[in-house]
């Protein structure tokens, strides 16, 4: 086990150290920060200046370097577009607005799409199962910033239920939340069903049935249980999405967490702040990756060994 | 052939031979919104889909108190919103086929290889599989346009991104299990070399997998262009995508709503029906399958 | 690190209580708060210096030299309270304003404050927009309020450093000794009628009023809260919900904000001019000379600005309410304006599509050129979402009249990045706000002197900039601004678009009126004029 758990580590490692790699060669791709930093009459000296100053006179190589060693030490260095910020500190900054929106966002979608994927199974063909068909297909086929827009029309403008954007509660969340777990419905409804479906079929379930237990306690009981790490393990990979599916929303609710700070470190060319960003959320995902490894290891003997 | 069913026969038997037949509906329907404007736009379409007619700007769609000059109204520089739409369908279907088409061949290759060698092999293709899981997308592609400016390559590089990984781990998957089956073992007696194994004996096997797991894609492939059109990064102007007219529209959701309605309606008929025929062709190639 | 934790542990116990706040309407907002909705800044940051000129710390913070509301000239509404210079504009003498104070307690604005601020903004990391007509002074402190400026050469048009662009800000001295750049990090201490009270980053910036303020007017509001917002259609959803009093609407979105009964309140001098500028138009010896550029042909240039119709391209970007430009950089209010070029703009660059073919005839287009297509640059940038719009629509005006035409997206840093390498061989948008002071604009953009970002460079044009250096007579340097625009409006040096407004769309139910003259950066300023409905 512990050979194992070494060995992922390692492959861990090795993952984090290429994707340092890639994140400087994009985030140097992007042009350079003199571009979007300096005012388009900037004089040949304030150009010199900055770029000796940002350090971007070094070679490739030196500045990879000093980005790789203080990266190691928990320092991404400054933000060039917020002036006085440390990049990571921005970071953990905008976190709690991302984490509490996609937080929201799984719950609602957790709430929705699975008693509509059991529902729709158990009563396959009727009304309620081609209400569960129609949502996700809906959501597969509108896109988040077009529904978001939509949402704060309806329900800011013309109902005035809820603010239109920005931070504030729960209130300001709601439509924002709706927005990123449109998508995550038509996924897990569409997941649900058809395990549910597969499982319903099983001599375990009709055994279950022929001895007489209520309707209700086979299908949550018994089918659903057995039906549940379907969507649970795509529940991992939600997890995960959560910065992506954030980004366009945020953008559009004007709820400044990870995935604005993202596009807008991007478009800033903020070399400090993107690459603190997608490592951030790299290094957790892999992290999450390996825990989720471990555990099937100590639960599953052969798969250490395989 | 469903008439020939007896009329009482149960309903799962009739269901059953519902399925099997080939769905029409879906299959007109993609047809008239997405493959016929996409090969033929500029026979059906009544304008130039680039033409500005200044004078006729923001035009209501002619059932909504507009002409029949323009059937679904125009947009903001006058332009013929029908135009516009057939035309976009000539990108909406090359994204997701040309993006689809690479992405899953270097996926299902990855995947074959690292299920079939196992070892380090393995290990080094499913990391960098990780890789691709790990960094967002959508940050690539800002990064890519930002680099280049926005291209339909960039497009096509992001779409190929975020699918092969995932072809990768499905096919690997498979095949880790396949390669421990009989006819494996047995074409290993007789001989085979390991190409030939793979392509003759494994492939066959994973090919209806990746066949359902790309038609299901084309509805978020898409999607993913709109939402890049949104940011700013999507296949440059003036093409017409779907993507573009709905991210330009968006503005007048309020005052001339038809600008991203209708891409918006062609973009949900067109998942729709390729939905129906995913779930049709699953159904018939490899019910087992459901779950992807 | 306790800071963020707790920041942290304050977002949880957030979530938690909002489950239970649920429902409860949030409190009823203050009469006098308001909240004002606008494109984020490109930087957001209290360091003035290091953002490349967005003041958007405009309620709180002062310049030297302010503006008239109406007119917008200068006026001693800012720091000074009265300037003089001598005869060639070498030595620039400020009083300040004995009264002036800053906020949090910082006590009285002295000379040292200036003598701090000017270090801070002409130090080597400013990287502030015109910084060439501040840097180089020698500051010669008189006494407590009064400070002379010696500088190397004559700058007639010294006093736009400090009002209008506005690129110098009087920061407390005293808070910088006693808290650091922190200090100003955390609560910069200004002297305007609002003072800094919190910056969320993404969000905004929140003003309190200052009650007897040091100039005897106090706002009428009593908070305003600055909200950054991006996507236009959230501003109007803002405004239509009446979350946001003011907004600054692109100008496609106004008619619908109207027609939902808000209205529009317009800058009351032009705030901006907007152009398409002809790239790299330079004699055959000059680094970033490019043979191929099809418009190096006069009879091209020509040919492009005769094929716009101005007047649907004033309706479809400004909503008809903006003014023909006659000439980029010249304005009514500066030196060197020749009211005569308006005359001959109708017969010169008049719609005239027949005209525009005729010159592309005679020029042999597309022929006679190695590379006939016309890349047209669709770009964004904060405060002109017309761009892309203009950008399309000139592909459309230039394909009617057989012009080939490329249009490329890219972003305003790529674009910048490929100008200041002197390879950008595009047309290109390009905007004059706040509107430069004649020879500061003449010299950036239409001489060597702007090297690397210029766009054009003639040795009649060099030839009449370096005699007005030199020149400090009244008189004579108006003849010479007038001789540089009537060679430039000769020689199609651009496409001139439009003089516009800075324009906001605001709810009529509070907010009665706003005098502020467009003459700043940012476009709005006065914040202390915002008047609201009793």
């Amino acid at each position: 086990m512990i050979r194992f758990a070494l060995s992922r580590l390692a492959q861990v490692l090795f993952t984090i150290w290429a994707i340092t790699v890639l994140v400087f060669a994009l985030s140097h791709a992007t042009g350079s920060p003199l571009d979007t930093l300096l005012p388009d009459d900037a004089t040949p000296e304030q150009i010199a200046a900055l770029t000796s100053r940002l350090g971007l006179d070094q070679p490739y190589h030196i500045q990879y370097l000093r980005f790789l060693g203080s990266a190691l030490q928990g320092d991404f260095g400054d933000s060039l577009r917020w002036r006085g910020e440390p990049a990571l500190g921005l970071v953990l900054d905008r976190l709690p607005a991302t984490l509490s929106l996609g937080g929201l966002a799984v719950l609602i979608s957790l709430a929705v799409a699975l008693p509509l994927g059991v529902v729709a199974a158990t009563r396959k063909d009727s009304w309620i199962d081609l209400l569960a068909r129609a949502i996700a297909l809906l959501g597969q086929a509108i896109p988040a910033f077009w529904l978001g827009i939509v949402l704060i029309w309806v329900f800011a403008v013309w109902l005035q239920w809820l603010p239109t954007s920005g931070q504030g509660g729960l209130r300001h969340m709601i439509l924002p939340a709706i927005a990123i777990a449109w998508f995550q419905i038509a996924a897990l409804v569409r997941l649900t069903r058809s395990a549910m479906l597969d499982v319903l079929d099983t001599e375990y379930v009709k055994l279950a049935r022929i001895k007489g237990l209520a309707e209700s306690r086979v299908v949550w009981k018994h089918a659903f249980v057995n039906a549940a790490s379907v969507p649970l393990t795509y529940f991992g990979i939600l997890a995960g999405s959560v910065l992506t599916g954030s980004i366009v929303v945020e953008t559009v609710f004007s709820w400044p967490g990870t995935g604005w700070l993202a596009i807008e470190a991007i478009r800033g060319r903020d070399f400090p702040v993107i690459q603190a960003v997608v490592l951030f959320f790299a290094v957790i995902f892999l992290a999450a990756n390996y825990l989720v490894d471990l555990l099937y290891a100590w639960l599953d003997p052969r798969v250490r060994h395989g | 052939m469903a008439s020939i069913a007896p009329p009482l026969a149960p309903r799962k038997a009739r269901r059953a031979a519902r399925r099997r037949r080939p769905p029409i509906i879906p299959l007109a329907l993609l047809l008239v919104v997405l493959i016929v404007p996409a090969l033929a736009a500029d026979l059906i379409a009544p304008h130039d889909p680039y033409q500005s007619h200044l004078r006729n700007r923001l035009q209501p769609p002619a059932f909504w108190g507009g002409s029949w000059e323009f059937p679904l109204g125009t947009d903001r520089l006058g332009r013929c919103m029908l135009s516009r739409i057939l035309h976009g369908a000539w990108y909406a279907l090359s994204i997701s086929m040309v993006g689809i088409a690479i992405g899953a061949a270097l996926g299902s290759a990855m995947g074959l290889i690292a299920g079939y060698a196992r070892g380090l092999t393995d290990v080094v293709l499913m990391r960098l599989a990780d890789i691709s899981f790990a960094l967002p997308a959508v940050l690539l592609v800002l990064a890519l346009g930002v680099a280049w400016g926005p291209s339909l390559q960039a497009v096509l590089i992001v779409v190929a991104f975020v699918l092969w990984a995932q072809f990768a781990r499905q096919v690997r998957g498979e095949v880790l299990s396949l390669r421990e089956r009989d006819f494996v073992a047995r074409a290993r007696v007789a001989g085979a070399g390991h190409l030939r194994i793979l392509l003759r004996h494994i492939l066959p096997n994973v090919f209806n997998t990746i066949v359902v797991m790309a038609t299901l894609q084309i509805g978020v492939i898409i999607i993913l262009e709109a939402t890049l059109s949104f940011l700013g990064i999507g296949i440059p102007r003036p093409a017409p995508t779907w993507g573009l007219l709905i991210a330009d529209g968006r503005q007048f959701i309020t005052s001339a709503w038809w600008i991203s309605f209708f891409p918006g309606l062609a973009i949900l008929l067109v998942v729709l029906s390729i939905n129906l025929l995913g779930d049709w062709l699953r159904d018939r190639l490899d019910p087992r399958l459901r779950q992807i | 690190m306790t800071e963020r934790t707790g920041r942290l542990r304050k977002a949880a116990a957030l979530v938690l209580g909002a489950t239970l706040a649920l429902g409860i309407t949030a409190p009823a907002a203050l009469a006098e708060r308001l909240v004002i909705v606008m494109d984020p800044p490109s930087a957001e940051t209290n360091r003035f210096w290091e953002t490349s000129g967005d003041l958007a710390l405009g309620p709180a913070m002062q310049t030297l030299v302010g503006n008239d509301p109406r007119t917008g000239e200068f006026d001693n509404s800012g720091l000074a309270e009265s300037w003089e210079h001598n005869e060639d504009f070498t030595r620039w003498t400020f009083r300040l304003h004995p009264e002036a104070r800053f906020h949090q307690d910082w006590g009285p604005v002295t000379t040292a404050d200036v003598v701090h601020s000017y270090d801070l903004h002409t130090g080597e990391d400013s990287i502030l927009t015109g910084i060439n007509l501040l840097r180089g002074a020698e500051l010669e402190v008189q006494d407590e309020h009064t400070i002379t400026f010696v500088l190397p050469e004559p700058r007639p048009n010294f006093l736009f450093a400090h009002g209008g662009r506005g690129i110098m800000v009087i920061y407390s001295k005293a808070q910088y000794e006693a808290e650091g750049i922190e200090g100003y990090d955390r609560r910069p201490a200004g002297t305007g009628h609002f003072e800094f009270a919190s910056r969320s980053i993404g969000e905004g910036v929140v003003f309190s009023a200052v009650s007897d303020h040091w100039s005897g007017t106090d706002a009428t509001v009593s908070e305003l809260a600055i909200r950054y917002v991006s996507e236009p259609s959230t501003k109007l959803a803002m405004l239509r919900a009446r979350e946001a009093q003011i907004v600054a609407l692109p100008r496609e979105l106004q008619p619908e904000a109207v027609d939902a009964g808000f209205a529009i309140v317009s800058s009351t001098n032009p705030a901006m001019q907007t152009a398409f500028m002809f790239n790299n138009l330079y004699p055959p010896d000059v680094d970033g000379h490019n043979p191929d550029l099809p418009w190096l042909d006069v009879r091209i240039r020509e040919a492009i600005n005769r094929s716009i119709d101005r007047e649907v391209l004033m309706e479809v970007l400004y909503d008809g309410r903006a003014d023909t430009l006659v000439r980029f950089m010249m304005d009514p209010l500066n030196e060197g304006y020749a009211p005569e070029l308006a005359e001959r703009f109708e017969a010169a660059y008049g719609y005239d599509p027949d005209r525009a073919r005729a010159l592309l005839a005679e020029a042999g287009y597309p022929d006679a050129f190695a590379d006939p297509v016309i890349p047209i640059v669709s770009t964004t940038l904060g405060g002109n979402p017309e761009f892309p719009v203009m950008a399309e629509l000139l592909q459309v005006f230039m394909d009617e009249v057989g012009l080939q035409t490329e249009l490329r997206e890219m972003d305003w840093g790529t674009l910048g990045g490929m100008a200041r390498a002197r390879t950008a061989y595009v047309l290109r948008p390009m905007r004059n706000a706040p509107i430069r002071p004649t020879e500061v604009g003449l010299r950036v953009f239409f001489s060597s002197h702007g090297r690397p970002i210029n766009f054009y460079e003639h040795e009649t044009v060099e030839a009449l900039l370096a005699e007005m250096a030199t020149t400090i007579d009244a008189q004579a340097r108006d003849e010479l601004g007038r001789a540089a625009f009537t060679h430039l409006f000769e020689d199609y040096s651009d496409i001139p678009i439009a003089a516009v407004a800075y324009e906001i769309a605001v709810d009529p139910d509070r907010v009665a009126g706003w005098d502020f003259p467009g003459a700043t950066a940012i476009g709005l300023s006065h914040w202390h004029l915002i008047d609201l409905v009793e």
